[in-house]
């Protein structure tokens, strides 16, 4: 069934024949016991001898093709087969039904197709009239219906619910009371919710939308929707397609790269989408825009796309390539790793390089990125499962490593990638070039949000064990060549006499006195380009830069904390408080505000001058603190919950947080998040989602100063400003001269 | 993911922490020195991790010897200044 809208703005569905096709390799015997069971069943199938290619083995592989007439016949009878015929190795055999015609027809989610129809209204021809790479695909003319509740439903039962469509805005109120079990406000019982349900219905049939884009709908108030409507029993035409049931996912926590990450429940609609706009992945990075474009690029529904993680989209990508090229997909993969001497796994079980800069305060540095370094090498070098292996006569050594790449044939992961990569290339070229005021940046942004996700787990996925086409090796292989090329890019700046002051897997920041324009900086980026051949840019050249050293020893340096300015004013800062997640807002501004002072000098050595300004900044923020003028908002500490409550050893504010809501019957998972308010007296905090609202007297103004002069010694202390020198001048009202320690500008 | 190895940070603190008894023995003064020995071999941990030695350790003693070296060679130099003038 596929759901269509037409030139016309009619929506149509239509319908398709689509076979679908599974494979199961194994002993000939076990296959030939398989094909006469497979006769003997009642789905409408058909079966075939063939050989295809599994990317893991050297040779085609004989398989047994099992064409199912009707998709919906498959998933139950692969079922049954793969539990009577545990032995087998199967493939093709779990792939979602759009990326099978993705592969099939060269369709994706938002493409502008023909289509030819029979007399019976079924698909004959179908085809696709442009590609998912065009860089400015004209906007799909959706009809967007925003249903959210008037507050957070987590900190407050909502009095109504606010809709907007078409230019319309409505407000339908709800009558709900908190509930001790889950934490999110329940139905008062009673007849109020008929009417609602009874609006409700009449507004999605006027104006039929194409995607509700809701707040908090799939963690609460779909489900809340479905149970009203399912206890008065009335109809609610969530689904455009009444024939289907809204589908329900369960919530669920796991484990991703050292954090607990949580998902709440999903609730999926059948003939239009339903976002999310707090479950969905990302939707804060890149917004609406960026969910269209990643489903565009990877071919998975609007829908999944929103709330898969970038590594699944990449994942789909690779599928409907190997589909379109007739290589197997693994079911359940059982690839073991090769076996390699201890020798070669000390040399291969490297990240990328990453250098400890030597801290302090430095002028005119400029720094120089790898545009999508491992993407770029993955196509480049041609990087993928099948590529990387042993010695082959046509296969090239990758550095450093006990490993050969096969240069001869492309391999699935760049072949996937090479469109990716080249579309992101493009559209950032486009936005270097256009103005600022253009209306096209906002969208082409989102856009190159999604595929840099995309190709930055897609270099994740290549060495992930589980990931159906991920091999070590071939990660390995991956970081290899990015150490080489930084080392190769390192060697050429030194030649060409900067001092490289710091690198970072695929950036490096270089320094030459009287080098400090672009054209200065061309020839090196040529070298570069030339000695590593792989695509290269200049980010920037900083008016000033600090790198920071460790908080517990301040002589020892830290890879990724630094800040600066670049000539053209804009601020870069990574690793401080200004860029942490549960540093409150007020602190966030106030960091921000001393950095935007400090951008202004109009290099290192006129830092100073600005010291004056900055102090008077901090006396009026403490004051206003001191007299309570900030707003509570401004001071909440927002953290992420990592395990459950009963397993902290020492609870921590966020846990004592945590707890303060499980008493009162709103229970947070691991990988949520918890906000809260600093306190005097015990428990210390004041979770924010409570229904009291906090006794503002009680605010421990002492903690928010000590974390308050934290961030603004962060800034200073590479002008020579120590928290302790800080703490004087401001507490202890120290008079102020000069700075106490020299500019470090010129050290060596 | 995750990985089978230890990083080359991690093997620096093990090696360092392999020392605590060595450490305990000496004076406080001497004591000093060894961490500020330590601190210096810390700046050479990404080379140490791209050199990915079999045995780490010379790696980090080569280290301090090299901070050793830039030293000694900055001292002659401000000793040769001081002698020309």
């Amino acid at each position: 069934m596929l759901w269509l809208l037409g030139e016309d703005g009619q929506r149509h569905c239509l319908r398709q024949a689509f076979p679908i096709t599974f494979f199961a390799a194994g002993p000939p015997e076990h296959l030939r016991r398989l094909w006469r069971r497979l006769q003997s069943q009642p789905v409408p199938l058909q079966l075939a001898r063939a050989e295809r290619r599994d990317l893991f083995l050297p040779d085609p592989l004989p398989v047994l093709a099992v064409q199912v007439e009707r998709p919906i016949d498959q998933p139950g009878l692969f079922e049954q087969v793969s539990r009577e015929f545990p032995d087998l190795t199967y493939y093709d055999a779990d792939i979602l039904l759009p990326l099978r015609h993705a592969a099939a027809h060269g369709t994706f989610p938002l493409a502008r197709l023909r289509v030819a129809l029979d007399d019976q209204e079924r698909v004959q021809v179908i085809q696709p009239l442009d590609s998912p790479w065009e860089l400015d695909p004209p906007p799909a003319p959706l009809r967007i219906l925003s249903i959210e509740p008037d507050c957070d439903p987590r900190h407050a039962p909502p009095q109504a619910l606010r809709i907007h469509c078409e230019r319309q805005n409505y407000r339908l109120p709800l009558e709900l009371v908190q509930s001790a079990e889950t934490g999110y406000p329940v139905p008062r019982p009673g007849a109020w919710a008929r009417p609602l349900l009874a609006n409700l219905s009449a507004i999605l049939r006027r104006h039929d939308p194409d995607l509700l884009l809701t707040g908090w709908g799939d963690t609460w108030l779909m489900p809340l929707l479905l149970d009203l409507a399912a206890e008065h029993n009335l109809a609610l035409p969530l689904n455009r397609d009444a024939d289907f049931n809204v589908m329900r996912k369960r919530e669920f926590s796991y484990f991703s790269y050292g954090q607990v990450i949580y998902r709440g429940q999903q609730v999926l609609l059948c003939g239009r989408w339903h976002i999310d706009l707090y479950n969905a992945m990302l939707f804060h990075d890149y917004g609406l825009d960026g969910v269209l474009e990643s489903a565009r690029v990877t071919g998975a529904p609007v829908q999944s796309a929103a709330r898969l993680s970038p590594g699944s989209g990449i994942s789909a990508m690779q599928i409907v390539t190997a589909l379109r090229s007739q290589v197997l997909v693994p079911w359940h993969k059982q690839q073991a790793e090769d076996l390699k001497s201890a020798l070669d796994l000390i040399h291969a079980d490297q990240g990328g390089m990453v250098y400890q800069p030597i801290p302090g305060l430095y002028q005119d540095v400029a720094e120089i990125d790898f545009i999508s370094m491992y993407p770029g090498i993955m196509t480049r070098f041609n990087i993928s499962p099948e590529t990387v292996g042993r010695e082959k006569p046509h296969a090239e050594p990758v550095p450093a490593l006990n490993l050969w790449v096969d240069r001869q044939e492309t391999g699935l992961v760049p072949r996937t990638l090479e469109p990716l990569l080249e579309k992101r290339i493009a559209l950032k070229k486009h936005l270097l070039e256009m103005p600022a005021w253009d209306p096209r940046r906002r969208v082409y942004k989102a856009r190159t949000a999604a595929h840099k996700w995309l190709l930055v787990t897609c270099f994740g996925y290549l060495g992930y064990k589980n990931a159906r086409f991920g091999r070590i090796e071939a990660h390995e292989s991956v970081t290899a060549y990015g150490r080489e090329s930084l080392l190769r890019a390192k060697e050429a700046a030194e030649d060409l006499g900067y001092e490289v002051l710091h690198m970072y897997v695929d950036g490096l920041w270089v320094r030459q006195v009287g080098r400090n324009t672009v054209a200065d900086l061309q020839p090196l980026l040529d070298e570069i380009s030339q000695r590593t051949s792989l695509p290269i840019s200049l980010e920037g050249i900083y008016k000033w830069l600090a790198f920071l050293p460790s908080r517990l020893d301040e002589r020892v340096p830290v890879a990724n904390r630094y800040f600066g300015a670049f000539q053209d004013g804009s601020l870069k800062l990574r690793g401080i408080e200004a860029r942490r997640r549960d540093t409150p807002p007020f602190i966030v501004d106030i960091q921000m505000g001393l950095l935007e002072l400090l951008s202004r000098a109009p290099d290192a050595e006129h830092l100073a001058d600005c010291l004056p300004k900055t102090l008077g900044l901090l006396r009026g923020c403490l004051q206003a603190l001191r007299l309570g003028r900030i707003p509570p908002e401004a001071l909440l500490v927002t953290q992420k919950l990592s395990r459950e409550l009963d397993q902290y050893r020492t609870p921590s504010p966020a846990a004592r947080a945590a707890a303060q809501l499980a008493w009162n019957g709103k229970h947070l998972r691991p990988g949520q998040l918890v906000r809260f308010l600093y306190m005097r007296g015990w428990p210390g905090v004041h979770a924010w989602d409570l229904p009291e609202p906090p006794d503002l007297r009680a605010i421990d103004v002492a903690c928010y100063r000590k974390l308050l002069l934290r961030a603004a010694g962060t800034v200073l202390q590479p002008l020579g400003v120590s928290e302790i020198t800080l703490r004087d001048w401001l507490l202890a009202n120290a008079s102020y001269g000069a700075p106490p320690g020299k500019i470090i500008a010129a050290r060596r | 993911m995750g990985r089978t190895l230890p990083s080359a940070t991690q093997t620096f603190l093990l090696e360092q922490e392999a020392f605590t008894r060595f450490r305990r023995a000496l004076r406080r003064s001497d004591q000093l020195a060894l961490d500020d020995l330590f601190t210096c071999a810390r700046q050479h941990i990404a080379a140490a991790a791209y050199a990915s030695h079999a045995l780490p350790f010379e790696v980090f003693l080569l280290a301090m010897l090299l901070e050793e070296h830039k030293q000694v060679m900055h001292l002659r130099r401000l000793l040769e200044e001081a002698g020309h003038s």
